[in-house]
């Protein structure tokens, strides 16, 4: 027994090292695409690599990237949520408008993003206790919230006279790092933790890994759907008051297309579009990624049209990439 | 040794399928004649949709040949099926609902000059058919808003438009009401009198009688006699489908538990589906539903596990117990092992241990979930015999036997559970693995759990249960006590409603 167990030691140990080799690509196989693509972008533009440049790019993305670890949890659940840019805009005037009116701007914050929480509620709601598919119902938000946008000025922006205070939350900097950035970094690390570590975040993965099956055993389905849209809405209305306090104003037309955005760094971060598999430090990665593009092909002097090609082109090949990983990962 | 009169229409002889675990025909033998209707009789099990599958080309057998009209065919696909002039009604109709009767009649053949569909010559075609099965319904309307009858209707309509030689029916008074049912007959009927052969799959004997020529009987996969209905009695035919000896499983050896009654189904009653009163079970006690598909089975656990609406009076230890959805069921202290483990029971594409524990985390403490539910995991599955490489391997990669494990391990590991209902649990298990999990439900049982078990194996039922109910047609007719009855009776009860 015991010299059979010995015999067997040596021989195990390669393997299970070697598993755990393409392991560790396979997980973080977009960190090291990212890399390579830092390392690409630092020998084809030596700017790249500087403080600045490096600073402007977290500052850019950070937006979509607070936005895009909502939409990572609705698709978790195996929802989706069209309504993002429409509820960013609506944060955002919310929030000047009150500033504006002399609200406290910590209390304006407050209410815009309850605000923000409730129309994700709302959408939700409807998606899980009345069967609507949600790509229905948070389209029809996406136009009668930017319709309401619209409403509160008449299309006007907002805004004016600004606490300085509030401007620092969306353009001030720490050192040399974009207070957004930090904010970006504190929402994905807080929403890696109420996945990983709160029954909330294990009962999401179950939903969006089997709906019926997480009905069958007693879980509150219906609420878990809702709270993803109400976190999904509670964030986006966040980006709107971030990028209010950049511009100093409120922007009604803000945000168009930024679900879009959002959509493609969450699938390109490797969260499965049907629910149950994927996470929020791939979409953080992905987000990084995506802008990292967009930069170097500015510093490239590549106009933005280019831009929009290679970002489509990106998106195909990481799907494809992740679809070979994950049918190599099923015959394992 | 007289000449054969006249070649069969079908003769399907010797076919053997066999699937991992189990031999689901071992040798049935069919032959059916020209304008004939020809019954096919078995209980749950007894093969005859693998044999109807096979004949459609669904499935490949084995062994075994079929020969229609003397030759010699290969059906390897359901076109092969089609061409050969088999056509198949299944109980699920396969009609596309959103489009209309017409262009479901003629769908994959319309009438075209190129790329372009004849409309009027398909209409033109659509209401020759549905007249000729008698239909007096549109052939414009929208199949799903047609009542049941017109859309069994169109679909032996549409079996005529392939110009089947066969055609098959499969429990078409599953769906249908009385008069209905005539219509169909009539339908049935007349074409047999052109010539054609229908093979006619029933539970019901009454129906048999009425409309068959001569019936094949299936048990365990094999051909046990071909009647003609006619000089055969419906008593007669049962027995076939029953069989006399059956060597029982190893039965239960435990004493009658003598418990307090835990749960009490005074009445559930869902109007039209099911009205089942007065079944009580005991803690400790395991209480079999036996009955046919469509009995109302699944519906009745459902409706006890608050998942579907139904008015219920049910007390749970004394106290009326009211579950308006499964959460407030399982907060009662219910648990539900479903029909199928794969779309009801699992996370599919979660791990072992995060499938074992998600039950148990509704309660405090809310941090950690999946250190917490792995250490509250592990001794049950371990308990349970749940092979596995890790905790962490996706549940989907196990053997059946072991998912079905883990789907009880979901409810031992949150614990509390004081009625577990049970739902087909051994469905597509292998020996070892059914064994596994009736000595674990046992066990619950012995701790005071009362246990509501539905099966169509009665074999596992006499051995496991201390009382079979016998549902029949949405109604609990009868129950026994395995120890001191024949399982004949009870499977006697099982197709006909009555007790012998």
């Amino acid at each position: 027994m015991t010299a059979s167990t010995t015999a067997l030691a040596p021989e195990a140990v390669p393997g299970t090292r070697k598993r755990r080799g393409s392991d560790l690509f396979v997980k973080f196989n977009l960190l090291i695409v990212f890399l390579a693509l830092c390392v690409v972008a630092t020998l084809l533009a030596p700017e790249f690599l500087t403080t600045r440049n490096m600073a402007n790019l977290l500052q850019q993305s950070s937006l979509t990237g607070i936005v895009a670890i909502g939409m990572t949890l609705v698709i978790l659940t195996a929802g989706i949520d069209l309504s993002v840019g429409s509820t960013a805009a609506f944060g955002g005037m919310t929030v000047a408008l009150l500033i504006d009116k002399d609200m406290n701007f910590v209390l304006a914050i407050a209410v815009s993003l309850a605000i923000g929480a409730f129309f994700g509620a709302v959408m939700g709601g409807l998606s899980a206790y009345l069967t609507l598919p949600a790509f229905m119902t948070t389209l029809a938000g996406l136009t009668a919230i930017r319709g309401l946008t619209y409403l509160l000025t008449n299309g006007e922006p907002a805004g004016g006279d600004i606490p300085e205070a509030f401007q620092l939350l969306g353009g001030g900097f720490l050192g040399y790092v974009p207070i957004v950035g930090i904010i970006f970094v504190a929402v994905t690390v807080i929403a890696a933790l109420v996945l990983r570590g709160t029954t909330f975040g294990e009962y999401v993965y179950a939903v969006g890994s089997n709906k019926e099956a997480a009905r069958l055993s007693g879980l509150p389905v219906r609420a878990v759907i809702t709270a993803v849209f109400a976190i999904s809405g509670a964030l986006s209305a966040l980006a709107g008051v971030l990028l209010t306090s950049r511009l100093t104003i409120g922007q009604p037309t803000a945000f168009n297309g930024l679900e879009l955005d959002a959509i493609a760094a969450v699938v390109l971060g490797g969260t499965n579009l049907f629910g149950g598999r994927g996470g929020v430090f791939g979409t953080f990665i992905a987000v990084l990624l995506l802008s990292v593009l967009r930069n170097l092909c500015n510093l490239l002097g590549l106009g933005s049209f280019f831009q929009m090609v290679v970002t489509g082109v990106i998106l195909v090949v990481a799907l494809i990439l992740n679809m070979v990983i994950e049918k190599r990962g099923a015959r394992a | 040794m007289t000449t054969e009169a006249e070649t069969p229409r079908l003769t399907m002889s010797n076919i053997v399928k066999r699937f991992p675990g189990t031999v689901a025909s071992d040798g049935a033998e069919l032959s059916v004649r020209r304008g004939e209707v020809h019954c096919l009789l078995g209980e749950n099990g007894a093969g005859k949709s693998t044999l109807m599958k096979i004949l459609a080309g669904s499935y490949q057998p084995d062994e075994g040949e079929i020969l229609l009209d003397g030759q010699r065919v290969v059906l390897n696909s359901p076109q092969a099926g089609l061409a050969a002039g088999i056509a198949v009604i299944y109980q699920e109709l396969d009609l596309v609902p959103d489009l209309s009767v017409a262009q479901n009649l003629l769908l994959g053949h319309a009438p075209a000059t190129g790329p372009i569909v004849r409309k009027q010559k398909r209409l033109e075609l659509a209401r020759a058919a549905i007249t000729r099965v008698g239909g007096d319904f549109p052939v414009t309307a929208t199949v799903r808003d047609l009542p049941i009858a017109a859309q069994q209707l169109t679909a032996i309509a549409k079996a005529l438009t392939s110009d089947a030689r066969v055609i098959v029916m499969d429990e078409p008074s599953a769906t249908l009401g009385e008069n209905d049912l005539l219509k169909v007959f009539e339908v049935i009927r007349s074409l047999v009198a052109e010539g054609r052969s229908i093979i006619y799959i029933s539970h019901r004997m009454d129906e048999v009688m009425e409309i068959g020529d001569r019936a094949t009987v299936l048990r365990d996969g094999r051909t046990v006699g071909v009647y003609d209905v006619a000089r055969t009695g419906p008593e007669q035919l049962v027995a076939a489908m029953i069989g006399q000896e059956r060597e029982l499983v190893q039965s239960t050896e435990r004493p009658r538990p003598e418990g307090e009654v835990l749960l009490e189904v005074e009445r559930v009653r869902i109007p039209g589906v099911i009205d089942i009163a007065g079944i009580d079970v005991r803690a400790g006690e395991i209480v079999g539903l036996a009955g046919l598909g469509g009995a109302g089975r699944t519906t009745l656990l459902k409706s006890l596990f608050g998942d579907i609406k139904a008015a219920r009076t049910v007390r749970l230890d004394g106290a009326s117990l009211r579950v308006a959805s499964p959460a407030a069921a399982v907060r009662a202290g219910l648990a539900l092992v479903p029909e199928s483990r794969k779309e009801q029971g699992l996370m599919l594409g979660l791990s072992v241990a995060r499938n074992a524990a998600v039950t148990a985390l509704g309660r405090p403490p809310w941090l950690l979930p999946r250190r917490i539910g792995k250490a509250r995991t592990a001794p049950v599955l371990d308990d349970l015999g749940v092979r596995f490489a890790s905790p962490d391997q996706p549940v989907g990669k196990l053997s059946g036997g072991n998912q079905q494990k883990v789907v009880l391990a979901k409810w031992i590991t949150r614990g509390g559970v004081r009625v577990l209902l049970l739902d087909e649990p051994t469905r597509g298990l292998d020996v070892g693995a059914k064994a596994d999990l009736y000595r674990q439900v046992r066990q619950l049982a012995d701790d005071g759990v009362a246990v509501l078990l539905a099966s169509s194996e009665l074999n596992e039922l006499t051995a496991n249960a201390d009382t079979i109910w016998v549902l029949h047609e949405g109604r609990n007719v009868a129950h026994f006590d395995p120890r001191t009855t024949p399982e004949t009776t009870i499977a006697h009860t099982v197709i006909t409603g009555v007790t012998p």
